[in-house]
């Protein structure tokens, strides 16, 4: 069964307890991991202008990838071909391959709303719907026919908030309104709707970048409690946040993607003289 | 390479690596000074080595003020990262150059009242030799030249070499004439000193290859040394 597929595919209602379960598993060494995205020469048109240069890599399941470079290298661009954000934008055009879970998402038979659920997105600036904290979660779930019974709904809502670790702060004010909460919190709030449809990949686009440092660090000690059972991908302009959260890192500049590792050689011995330049500070 | 973007941050990379340089040129002359203490009998000599020990400290302390400082304010990556740490390490390897040069003096101090030994001729051999080692480590580490420092960590037999036939020599001669045994226990300890100096030698040159290239320098040290105990 294409779980990409639109609405013409057999898609009956799904069990609401297939949340990804929680297995306390450790990460692993990355050369034994998983690949759950995959890119083979991905190139980005804006109309004329490339954006994108023949970018393949390997993203693996159950660890955070980041992406690093200087502002217009194409992070955030492609990024965003993951959960087809781009489709969105007119003369935007995505050629090669990108396959998540081994499953073309640009083919023809894949509806992108679908994608995008199973890509959840969290941007840079916190973007809670103007609903309760409740509803938040409890939306995303509803609308994709992912539960039958309001009780199935209140436990992924409890589920999907605890996991953000989130469900302390609000479990006694479940419906108060979600633009209420502090930034850090909303972003928080932001991850729980993300994770409640039980995506496979989550992409974070700067998700600490309008947030304190405490928030940023519950931030990124959620993310590296979720990267047990996800696969998360995030762009940033952080050299520390990439070297704290990350196992595996991407540097991209121009439009190309100049070298990958594990984060451990990519800020100790990186093998490119641009990599080094970029992450010690010597560009410009 | 490139200056960082904040100038102020290469500036205090360079004031480092200048503050290691400086340490090493302390501890060349301190080297070199303690053997020429003992083979030219000089006690005035030994004692200047002895109180200049001091200033080997002292800078080694900066050193590592300095290191502290770049890792909390600057968090150094790649090669910055490197330029830190084999910074600190070398300072750490200098520091316990420069107190086995103060040994050595101490033990000049003692032998300069008894009669003078023949063998101190092969502990000045000896001690040039080790002296020159880390001349050339530390003119690696000027150059970040790691051929020069893979060089030098290749050739630390020869000061172990030298270490295993003054042993014998020594007992030799102390078997032979009981009277100089004080004198040659005194010697035998200097040749320990010089051994190790030149074991510093081959340390800091493993840390040339590491700021140099990221990796360790793959192999087993070469080690001739027969007599292994610490003394």
């Amino acid at each position: 069964m294409n779980e990409f597929a639109g609405a013409g595919a057999d898609r009956g209602p799904q069990d609401a307890s297939v949340v990804v379960p929680i297995v306390k598993a450790s990460a692993g060494s990355l050369t034994d991991a998983q690949t759950k995205v995959m890119a083979r020469d991905v190139n980005v048109h804006y109309g004329e202008k490339q954006a994108l240069f023949n970018v393949s890599i390997d993203i693996p399941d159950r660890a955070v990838t980041a992406f690093i470079g200087p502002s217009g290298c194409g992070k955030t661009t492609f990024l965003r071909c993951i959960n087809r954000m781009n489709d969105t934008i007119d003369n935007c055009r995505v050629q090669g391959t990108l396959e998540v879970e081994g499953k073309n998402i640009y083919a023809s038979d894949v509806d992108p709303v679908v994608v995008r659920m199973r890509v959840g997105m969290v941007f840079q600036k916190p973007n809670p719907f103007p609903k309760s904290i409740y509803e938040n979660v409890a939306y995303g779930p509803r609308i994709h026919g992912l539960v039958k019974a309001k009780g199935e709904l209140d436990e992924i809502v409890e589920k999907s908030l605890r996991r953000a670790a989130l469900w302390d702060e609000v479990k006694d004010r479940l419906h108060a309104p979600g633009t209420g909460l502090s930034g850090g919190q909303q972003q928080r709030l932001v991850i729980a709707r993300t994770v409640a449809v039980s995506p496979h990949v989550i992409l974070m686009d700067e998700p600490c970048s309008a947030l304190d440092p405490i928030a940023t660090a519950k931030v990124e000690e959620l993310i590296d409690e979720l990267r047990e059972n996800f696969c998360i991908i995030i762009v940033t302009h952080s050299m520390a946040q990439a070297a704290r959260v990350s196992q595996k890192t991407a540097f991209f500049h121009l439009g190309t993607l100049v070298e990958t590792g594990p984060t451990e050689e990519i800020f100790t011995k990186p093998r490119d003289s641009r990599t080094q330049d970029y992450i010690t500070g010597r560009f410009g | 390479m490139t200056d960082h973007t904040v100038k102020a941050f290469t500036e205090e990379l360079d004031a480092l690596t200048h503050e290691v340089a400086r340490m090493g040129g302390l501890a060349e002359t301190a080297v070199t000074e303690s053997i020429q203490a003992i083979s030219r009998r000089d006690t005035t000599l030994a004692q200047s080595v002895i109180e200049r020990d001091a200033k080997i400290d002292a800078a080694q302390h900066d050193v590592e003020k300095r290191a502290i400082r770049l890792f909390a304010l600057r968090q150094p990556f790649a090669s910055d990262l490197r330029v830190v740490l084999t910074g600190w390490r070398i300072a750490s390897e200098l520091e316990r150059v420069g107190d086995l040069a103060k040994n050595i003096a101490k033990r000049a101090l003692i032998l300069n009242q008894s009669e003078p030994i023949q063998l101190t001729k092969s502990v000045e051999r000896m001690g040039r030799i080790a002296a020159t080692q880390l001349k050339q480590v530390l003119d690696a580490y000027s150059n970040r030249d790691v051929r020069a420092a893979v060089g030098v960590w290749f050739h630390d037999e020869d000061v172990d070499a030298h270490y295993n036939s003054l042993f014998r020599e020594l007992l030799t001669y102390m078997m032979e004439d009981p009277r100089t045994i004080g004198a040659c226990a005194h010697l035998l300890f200097v040749a320990k000193n010089i051994e190790r100096i030149g074991d510093h030698s081959t340390n800091i040159a493993e840390y040339i290859h590491y700021l140099v290239t990221g990796e360790e320098i793959a192999t087993e040290r070469p080690r001739a040394d027969a007599e292994t105990t610490d003394t």
